[in-house]
């Protein structure tokens, strides 16, 4: 008896240790080959990409990785200017009617040429396909493109909008394909994705990293480092951890919590920039009492964001004071900070015959700092009489509910995914997208005449007055009371040099250098 | 034990088919549109309902599932991931072998401690020694994965640098994270092996062999400790099936690509064919380990494999 439960013991731990042990075989190489060379540049992420298909999805993880193998006919310079990349010039034939010069001799990474029939084929699909990013190519016309040459193509708009030639540098929609590539890899595409950039797709290991080898044929100034590896840590205090003990070069999104450690750490720089996302306090304005104009704006007056702000994000993110980040382009700085006057807000509050106050319901996802945010508006507003409840829902549930006009208060985030206004403003205030992404089901016609008319003026004087004017209204009207605007803190090793955070929150990583390097 | 096997196998059928159909009821419940999550609150709403019809989500309960049981029994195709459009099959045999790697090294670490220190305890029953395994496994079963996990990593990665503290690349990765994930079994198990050795010393056989003037370490190791593993074998079984069916904490504070990191991602997205397929995963690795500890446990004891015949 003794001896056969021993034998049994003894080869079930054998068999156990095999497959544990030799799981660890032949996997540290790389391990050491960084340590002599830096010639490996590992970066952190929160989350792991959806898609290496830029019309499959529009996520700040995906677009981080397209961003370095994808290039677009337009990018923008380091003032929010729109110049050519893979357009070697461009220009604007009428109203609706854009001339695009490709560059030659480009090639993709499958060795396939660039040529105008893969911008038209880039195009149509992401018409037919790209429903995450229809927002961003819909003013395309899509019987509107012209192969003049190989190397020039012709594209219309529906309507006349000055937005969209900085819609073109959108990752997801700006992004160019090769039709070979896509149409052989089919369903996988999202898989095997293939661009013009400095980085070519290696592998991808879901859930844990991606690998990008540099792009050998690279037209332009190539990368001083060879591999690219983006890992996905969702844990922040590890992303930290990893980033003090070198396991990563560059660590994403630093909480509040961790800015002091990185900071104090010599080994470590910490890099900031307000970015393009605000986060709001929405009304239901067809909804009792916030259909009364007096209501929002007496919680605007009652709530003191700036504290709010600075006990949240303890130092992280700025206080918002309009619908336009500060990094986009007019931004209007002379709206001034909120202000902070609870007997204006108890006197409005009167006028609208709220003098008592009322119970109303305040909606936020399970994110920690907007639920922390809404505890301290919920005691704000207590001083002038209105009674919050608080709930937290799960964010699909959320989403769901914000479409069907169920929510009274709701805390959510908006973010301005290219340079031009338009983006800020049109889906979230113009009355044609009420329910879509307009979730304060908010209408003015003035404000829907003012933005319909700033996306056909040229870059001009006059279009800065006509978004300031936006800004100003918006803020009086009080659809929103301005919370936030995000910041990216990202973390870098000491001899890591050439990186700079983009206030879309994805960043180019090919400039990136090691301090040997030089 | 053939017809036994074949039995048991057969019984998985409609197991199978009830977690299925559980699993869908439950996801066609939950609120969230899964043509939304794939393309981004920012998107247009007609371009969602027009992925949705694609997606065949218009469509009534019954014939999804019906759709959904075709596909996977007749044409073994459990479908593909909305968001990655890779194969449901693939995605998950990517992830099986870091949880099969995580999972078989906690189990190990967990029987090479547990059955010791179980024994021993149950051999000086009272001691200190006794009380402070005792008192070690009451903290291993009730301390929160994530809160131990974070020990470790603030321990061993950041103030002794040992190891490291994410991904799951070489063996040095894989310590913390079966360490964390270990714990709780390498509890359960040590209690499981004390208290059956201590029913088991105390039965006449044992005081027979005593009496016949055997050696105390033979008494224990050749007469207890093999009726006294039976228990301990069901025990570990269905610890293993646990850990199989992953360790979600774990994997996601140590960022281990496992099935348990996929399924919390999965259903995050409403990614429902991974969900789905995940599940089923689940249910099998849990009724094989199962069927596989009944089979040992018929070759460990003479009395049940008797039974079998």
């Amino acid at each position: 008896m003794f001896k056969k439960n021993y034998k049994l013991l003894a080869m079930f731990l054998t068999i156990m240790l095999l497959v544990a042990g030799l799981s660890g075989c032949g996997q540290s190489s790389n391990e050491a080959a960084t340590a002599e060379v830096k010639d490996s540049l590992v970066v952190a992420t929160t989350y792991d990409a959806k898609s290496l298909d830029p019309h499959a999805t529009n996520d700040v993880a995906s677009s981080n990785v397209m961003q370095q193998i994808y290039e677009n006919l337009v990018t923008l310079d380091e003032n929010n200017q729109v110049i050519p990349q893979l357009a070697e010039k461009f220009e604007k034939l009428d109203d609706k009617t854009y001339k695009f010069y490709l560059r030659k001799g480009v090639k993709f990474h499958n060795g396939e040429e660039l040529k105008a029939s893969d911008v038209k084929f880039t195009f149509e699909r992401a018409l037919a396909k790209g429903g995450s990013i229809k927002h961003i190519v819909g003013d395309i016309d899509p019987n509107g493109f012209e192969i003049v040459d190989d190397y020039t193509i012709i594209i219309r708009t529906k309507v006349p909008s000055t937005a969209f030639l900085p819609s073109l540098i959108h990752v997801g929609g700006g992004s160019i394909l090769n039709e070979k590539a896509v149409k052989e890899a089919g369903d996988d595409y999202g898989m095997n994705p293939v661009g013009t950039g400095p980085f070519k797709f290696v592998s991808w290991a879901k859930g844990d990293k991606i690998v990008l080898k540099r792009n050998e044929d690279y037209y332009g100034e190539k990368p001083k480092f060879s591999e690219l590896v983006i890992r996905a840590i969702p844990e922040a205090t590890n992303r930290t951890i990893e980033l003090e003990s070198g396991g990563v070069d560059i660590a994403y999104s630093i909480t509040p919590n961790d800015v002091s450690r990185v900071e104090e750490n010599p080994d470590l720089k910490l890099l900031r920039k307000i970015d393009n996302s605000t986060t709001y306090l929405g009304f239901n304005c067809e909804k009792a009492p916030f259909d009364d104009e007096r209501v929002r704006q007496a919680i605007s007056y009652a709530l003191d964001t700036e504290s709010i702000v600075k006990s949240v994000f303890r130092g992280v993110g700025g206080v918002a004071i309009g619908p336009v980040a500060p990094n986009v382009n007019y931004y209007n700085a002379n709206l001034g900070k909120p202000d902070y006057d609870v007997e204006k807000a108890k006197k409005l509050l009167a006028e609208a015959g709220y003098k008592d106050g009322f119970k109303t319901v305040l909606w936020t996802n399970d994110k920690k700092e907007r639920i922390d945010m809404a505890t301290i508006i919920q005691n704000q507003l207590k001083q002038i009489g209105i009674e919050v409840e608080i709930q937290v829902l799960e964010w699909s549930a959320y989403l769901e509910g914000l479409k069907q006009k169920q929510q009274d208060m709701f805390i959510v985030g908006w973010t301005c995914q290219t340079p031009d206004p338009d983006m800020a403003l049109y889906g979230p205030f113009h009355s044609s997208m009420k329910g879509n992404n307009n979730f304060t089901f908010f209408g003015d016609e003035k404000v829907d005449e003012l933005i319909e008319k700033g996306r056909l003026l040229e870059d001009s004087k006059e279009r800065q007055e006509v978004y300031y004017e936006i800004q100003k209204l918006i803020r009086e009207k009080s659809p929103w009371v301005f919370l936030n605007n995000g910041e990216q803190v990202v973390g870098v090793r000491k001899n890591v040099k050439g990186f700079t955070p983009s206030p879309f929150g994805y960043h180019k990583l090919y400039n990136v250098y090691f301090e040997d390097q030089q | 034990m053939l017809k036994y096997v074949s039995r048991r196998v057969l019984l998985l059928i409609p197991v199978l088919i009830g977690v299925a159909f559980i699993v869908f009821t439950l996801l066609y419940l939950t609120p969230g549109d899964p043509a939304r999550m794939v393309l981004g609150e920012q998107a247009p709403q007609e371009a969602v309902d027009e992925l949705r019809e694609e997606m065949g989500l218009n469509d009534p309960f019954f014939v999804q599932f019906g759709r959904y049981v075709y596909k996977a029994t007749i044409k073994h195709d459990l479908g593909r991931s909305y968001i990655t459009k890779r194969p449901v099959t693939q995605e998950l045999l990517n992830v099986f072998p870091t949880t099969l790697k995580l999972a078989s090294l906690s189990m190990v670490i967990a029987v090479i401690i547990g059955i010791p220190f179980g024994i021993i305890s149950a051999i000086k029953q009272y001691s200190v020694f006794d009380s402070v395994v005792m008192v070690f496994a009451l903290i291993g079963i009730s301390m929160p994965v994530f809160w131990l996990g974070l020990l470790l990593i603030l321990f061993f990665a950041v103030k002794l640098g040992w190891l490291p503290s994410s991904g799951f690349y070489s063996f040095k990765h894989m310590i913390l994270p079966a360490l964390t994930l270990g714990a709780q079994s390498i509890a359960i198990i040590t209690r499981m092996t004390r208290s059956s050795m201590l029913e088991v010393i105390r039965q006449d056989y044992i005081r027979t062999v005593r009496a016949k003037g055997q050696k105390e370490r033979l008494v224990i190791l050749r007469h207890a400790l093999g009726n006294a593993l039976i228990p301990v074998i069901t025990i570990a079984g269905i610890q293993f099936g646990i850990l199989l069916g992953g360790a979600v904490l774990t994997e996601v504070i140590f960022s281990v690509p496992g099935v348990g990191r996929l399924m919390v991602e999965a259903i995050k997205m409403r990614d429902y064919p991974i969900v789905q397929g995940g599940v089923l995963y689940i249910a099998i690795a849990f009724s094989v380990v199962n069927l596989l500890v009944d089979l040992l446990y018929a070759y460990v004891d003479p009395r049940i494999r008797a039974q079998y015949r």
